[in-house]
């Protein structure tokens, strides 16, 4: 292990180059050309950071514990003090990251080829996006976490009421609206943990709730919990949320929800990792966060049952496979943790896939992705149908691909805990996801199509290079952590290991 | 002395409780602003006797020019008077 | 009179400001009272906080140049909440604007301000 004992370059870099284009871009405003160019080239420089970067600290205040002897203490088998605003980037940051930074460089490829109108504040959103879940995924002081999920909401709304239908906008509104109760939940919450243990940074409270006897004052962590579950449940869109969320992801472009479920994933992750190592010792803890993933997987799946839209399907698939993050996290062992954040990975890769194609679709189809509109793609655009029955096989966990290994992770991490009732649930979640998606992609893709209305698809669809190519990328990637999972294990390994073993470590 | 700051901080008090509830029983929208700025002043008040006064100054400020001022702005690109129907 | 200290007058009033600002923003039509209640929500939030802090009869806590390092930990307020509400008021001035430019455009789209009228559910 390679940590870099100084203050790490690459980590302000990752927040501070998406922020700057953010603020370029959006003064260019329409100068497609030039906005094009400075986004891709700071979507590639941020994907290299976020690969090349080692691994370490940086410290915007304060500095790492010195022992008597000048060494640094922040080794896992030694409590340090650290008393500052911290990043943290290890090999979970780096795989989550470097994932989203791919995502960010296709939705931008995307986004310039397919709008033209107020393109710059447009992308500027979208950068910003990525800056909250990267400060996020990095912190290690709750002052940076809440000011990156209040950003992030914020952002959220932004990035669905610039799709500009009405729907969006009212979703914007109402999302915003209960960003209110959210963000004062999670400011109260950060309040009550400064308040008790007097500490910013998360490995100095979980240091000092471990070593003092808090007494009568142990009510007070409850309620910091359950205002830090608030944010959890807002910030991911789980079961109370769930139909403001499934609103944000249906009415944004499709290709903005690439990001938007990339985001919402990795902040359930960070923040779920963040209660665990904070709240795990507490009773009930983990098993409100595990009645809160169930419920928000079975809603989720039956609601996708009864659309009749592709967009709403695949909203309603990410609010319920977002349960199937936070179930693995919130069995809080060792297995469930590899499993919920495999689980994390997978689910952005598959559904940023199926994403990509439902913007094709409406791309070709003008507008509408009914599942009682057409029929036929397939012979317009063989290509599109072939990567839209790959990528519903990957959600829905069949073998070759990613989605079938976290999926056999989680159920052998709920059997192991007893709890074959959530295995159930889970089985339930890749069957239904299953029929859902292909009931919608048999009706869309594969059925003849009709021949009276002709207007409706004309002639042969001619995917833009970009999308193909970034189609290709996704199902690579998915293709690859199906049959070699342990690449993946070997990022998140570690991270599992210190929530379980050595939860004050970040 | 400190009962006559304390009496302040009682009328600051119910300043805040009374210009909230007023200002969401106005039906003039423009004048439910204008109290929120007034309400603004007395929590700054109550910033400032909490000891914290760097945050009452800038809840001075916030509170009766910026918070309003969005306010005022959007009213006026709507509509003033609440619907009766 | 009652005697009650200056800190649980201030949760007293933070608790009236919250609750009376999730009611409003539940139960009030017009959006813009609903923004107005949303701002009040976020006032009591930075009340609760900056209480949370007080000390009886502390100080400010700014170390003046010749004040007493040693005195002034025992007797100066505490800076946890109050750190965090500077930051509050700026998230929620940027919040109300957001709110205020959506709550413009759904009434160019609608020609009314009544959350029953504009936020329907029907999907497109």
């Amino acid at each position: 292990m390679n940590e870099a004992v100084t203050n790490l370059w690459s980590v302000p870099l990752l927040i501070i180059i998406p922020i700057l284009t953010a603020i370029l871009v959006n003064l260019l405003y329409n100068k497609t050309k030039a906005i094009r160019a400075i986004s891709v080239g700071a979507s590639i420089a941020v994907l290299a950071i976020a690969v090349l970067s080692p691994y370490g600290f940086h410290w915007f205040a304060g500095h790492p514990a010195v022992n008597s002897d000048g060494t640094y203490t922040f080794t896992a088998s030694v409590f340090s003090w650290k008393l500052s605003l911290e990043y943290y980037y290890g090999p979970l940051q780096q795989i989550l990251i470097g994932l989203m930074s791919l995502l960010l460089l296709f939705t931008v490829l995307i986004a310039t080829k397919s709008l033209s109108k107020n393109l710059g504040p447009y992308l500027a959103i979208i950068f910003l996006t990525y800056v909250s879940a990267a400060a996020v995924l990095m912190t290690n002081d709750f002052y940076h976490l809440w000011i990156a999920v209040e950003l992030g909401s914020l952002l959220v709304a932004g990035l669905v009421a610039s799709s500009g239908t009405a729907y969006a906008q009212k979703a914007a509104l109402k999302y915003t609206f209960f960003s209110a109760l959210a963000g004062s939940g999670l400011a109260i919450s950060l309040g009550l943990i400064l308040g008790l243990t007097g500490y910013v940074n998360i490995t100095d409270a979980i240091h000092f709730l471990m070593s003092n006897d808090l007494g009568g004052m142990y009510a007070v962590l409850y309620v910091a919990f359950a205002f830090l579950t608030l944010a959890w449940v807002y910030a991911g869109g789980l079961v109370p949320v769930h139909p403001l969320k499934s609103d944000v992801y249906r009415s944004a472009f499709p290709h903005g929800t690439v990001l938007l479920q990339t985001q919402s994933k990795l902040m359930l992750v960070a923040i779920g990792i963040v209660m665990l190592r904070l709240f795990g010792s507490l009773p009930f803890a983990t098993d409100v966060m595990l009645v809160i993933s169930v419920l928000t997987m079975i809603f989720g799946v039956v609601m996708a049952l009864i659309q009749t839209d592709l967009r709403w399907i695949l909203a309603y698939l990410i609010v319920s496979h977002s349960g199937l993050v936070t179930v693995g996290l919130s069995l809080g062992t060792y297995r469930g943790i590899v499993g919920g954040i495999f689980q994390a990975l997978n689910d952005v890769i598959y559904m940023s896939i199926l994403l990509i194609c439902c913007e094709m679709l409406l791309y070709f189809g003008k507008g509408s992705t009914s599942i009682k509109f057409g029929g036929g793609v397939a012979k317009k655009s063989p290509w599109l149908a072939a990567f839209a029955v790959l990528g519903a096989m990957a959600a829905s966990g069949i073998p070759p691909f990613n989605g079938f290994q976290s999926e056999l992770i989680l159920l052998q991490a709920a059997l192991e805990q007893g709890l074959p009732e959530v295995a159930a649930v889970i089985l339930m979640v890749s069957v239904s996801t299953f029929v859902a998606l292909f009931r919608a992609i048999y009706s869309i893709f594969l059925k003849p199509e009709p021949e009276k209305t002709s207007e409706s698809y004309v002639g042969r669809f001619k995917m833009p290079d970009v999308v193909f190519i970034s189609l290709v990328v996704l199902l690579s990637i998915s293709l690859i952590l199906g049959v070699y999972p342990q690449l993946a294990f070997s990022f998140i390994n570690e991270s599992a290991l210190k929530v379980v073993l050595v939860p004050w470590v970040p | 002395m400190i009962d006559a700051f304390m009496t302040v901080a009682y009328l600051m008090v119910v300043g805040v409780t009374i210009g909230a509830i007023a200002a969401l029983l106005q039906k003039d929208l423009l004048r439910a602003a204008y109290i929120t700025g007034a309400e603004s002043i007395a929590l700054a008040f109550l910033f400032h006797a909490l000891l914290a006064p760097d945050l009452g100054l800038t809840q001075a400020i916030v509170g009766t020019v910026l918070m309003p001022g969005i306010i005022i702005l959007a009213i006026l690109k709507t509509r003033r008077h609440e619907e009766s129907d | 009179m009652i005697e009650i200290s200056l800190q649980l007058l201030g949760f007293i009033a933070a608790t009236v400001l919250v609750v009376v600002g999730i009611a409003g923003m539940l139960y009030l039509d017009n959006l813009i009272k609903k923004l107005i209640a949303f701002t009040l929500l976020s006032d009591g939030v930075n009340l609760a906080l900056v209480s949370l802090g007080y000390v009886q009869g502390g100080i400010v806590p700014i170390l003046e140049p010749d004040a007493s390092i040693f005195e002034f930990p025992n007797e100066a307020a505490l800076i946890f909440g109050p750190g965090i509400v500077l930051t509050n008021i700026v998230i929620g001035v940027s919040t109300t604007a957001i709110l205020a430019a959506l709550i413009v455009v759904l009434y160019r789209r609608y020609g009314s301000l009544k959350a029953s009228k504009v936020l329907k559910g029907d999907r497109e």
